[in-house]
């Protein structure tokens, strides 16, 4: 099925709307992470870790979820495909990579919350909050890693690609 | 769109930033593993152990 052009680009709008939001909402739980890990005040960082979960919650899952949605029907309404270039599969490895990560983290986010909620972070969550800090700067280089494939399109094409494109090179030539 | 368009033989090989790519996912995953086994967090979570409470986190109480 090839998207029409008005359709492609309402698709590819929500497309980079939803990846480039995914990566500032990544970059503010990485800023509250790091101040939640060096913050002196006590009653700030308890509210960082409250707000962690609201943001992870209501708008980096739903976010994650997006691109999973909009990139593989716009790649499989092109002529690029999804699995013909090299930077496409990439892109797909990461964003499942990412959000898989993601909901793996929901758990500790969430008893960071409650325990900053309760004001009884004990010294064994300090492997956590280190943890929070260490996995969203990750999460926002894998981001700008995407985000740069998806700009730069580095020329390389699968061997199923080139099958493909043969294939469909030797059923109608071009005249 | 990608202007590699062979005609005919073997596909092209894989391209250099595919094999750095795979590199450093490879190396990620064993810095996890590594990190893993030392103790050293990144999945190892206790939520029990530990009582003494964070400097910062009982000022307020």
């Amino acid at each position: 099925m090839t998207l029409t052009p008005g359709l492609r680009k309402f698709v590819l709008s929500a497309h980079v709307t939803f990846a480039v939001s995914w990566l500032g909402a990544v970059a503010g739980f990485l800023a509250l992470a790091v101040f939640g890990l060096t913050s002196r005040d006590a009653q700030m960082m308890r509210a960082a870790y409250v707000a962690m979960e609201v943001i992870t919650r209501f708008i980096i899952v739903p976010l994650s979820f997006a691109p999973l949605l909009t990139g593989p029907v716009l790649s499989l309404g092109t002529p690029w495909g999804l699995f013909r270039h090299y930077w496409i599969l990439a892109k797909l490895v990461i964003t499942i990579l990412s959000t898989v990560i993601l909901l793996v983290h929901m758990q500790p986010i969430s008893h960071l919350s409650h325990a900053a909620a309760e004001a009884s972070l004990t010294s064994a969550d300090l492997e956590l909050q280190i943890q929070m800090v260490a996995a969203s700067a990750a999460a926002v280089l894998a981001l700008v890693a995407a985000t740069v494939l998806a700009v730069y399109k580095p020329r390389g094409m699968t061997p199923y690609g080139w099958r493909k494109q043969y294939e469909e090179r030797t059923v109608s030539p071009e005249p | 769109m990608s202007k590699t368009a062979p005609d005919r033989g073997s596909p092209p090989g894989t391209p250099r930033w595919v094999k750095v790519l795979v590199i450093i996912f490879i190396a990620l995953i064993l810095l996890f593993v590594i990190l893993h086994l030392m103790g050293l967090g990144f999945g190892g979570h206790s939520l029990g152990g530990h009582t003494l409470l964070i400097e910062h986190g009982v000022q307020q109480l």
